[in-house]
């Protein structure tokens, strides 16, 4: 991990429980508000790359809007995968049938894969990370 | 994805859920952290961390109602025996969790 910290946003720009992405460095940043400590981490989901910043923030852990997905923001450690879709019981048109399927099957051997977490320290009202 | 992790994540969802409805975690901290374990065995297998003392139906409507927390859809049933099914969740003011005995339904008289 880098020690050269880069000021990123200032601290009254994310409520508690919030989150908001910056680009640092040339990566792709989340940076949560979990009541008061702020925490950064990969912006992209370890499971097909939806932005998190567009998820819920409970606590320490972050459900990625896509697939539900969840992370621990503190460590980035994968917490659970995709949740099943409900396609109900009603029958689908068979083109948009076929079409989850195929995506069925491409989506079967997607890992869940943990992500990357970065160090933040808040100095002056404004939060650091170092990328 | 870390078991262990897992279990400290539902244990802090959960208590959100279950807490509103007047119960908490067993006291019995053993217990609960078997069952935890297995929900997570479950959740890793099926994507969803169903009951594990009850049966999958493999009938979408029914086994949604064994997701854990499933007190909203038992309410009845688990407030007149004081515990969920599995025991993992019991009412607020239950101190020893052993006394309380698996009724089913019917033998609380609701069916």
């Amino acid at each position: 991990m880098s020690d050269k910290f880069i000021p990123a946003i200032s601290t009254d720009e994310i409520a508690p429980g919030g989150m908001k992405s910056v680009e640092l460095d040339g990566r792709e940043i989340v940076i949560c508000n979990c009541d008061g400590t702020y925490y950064a981490m990969q912006r992209r989901c370890g499971h097909m790359n939806a932005p998190l910043e567009l998820g819920t923030l409970d606590g320490k852990f972050v459900t990625c809007a896509m697939h539900c997905a969840q992370f621990d923001v503190t460590t980035g450690q994968a917490l659970s995968g995709p949740v099943p879709a409900d396609v109900g019981n009603e029958s689908l048109p068979p083109r948009l049938a076929a079409f989850l399927q195929h995506v069925g099957t491409l989506m079967k051997d997607i890992r869940t894969e943990s992500i990357r977490t970065f160090e933040t320290k808040v100095e002056a009202g404004w939060v650091h990370v170092a990328p | 994805m870390g078991t262990e992790s897992r279990k400290k994540a539902l244990h802090y969802f959960f208590d959100k859920v279950v807490g509103p409805l007047g119960f908490k975690f067993t006291p019995d901290a053993e217990l609960a952290d078997f069952l935890l374990e297995q929900e997570v065995m479950l959740e890793g297998k099926h994507g969803i961390p169903f009951c594990p003392c009850q049966p999958l139906r493999h009938d979408r409507a029914r086994d949604m109602q064994i997701v854990c927390p499933c007190i909203p859809f038992h309410r009845k049933h688990f407030d007149a025996i004081k515990r969920c099914w599995c025991g993992l969740f019991v009412h607020k003011d239950v101190i020893d969790p052993d006394s309380l005995p698996q009724l089913s339904p019917k033998d609380v008289g609701l069916e």
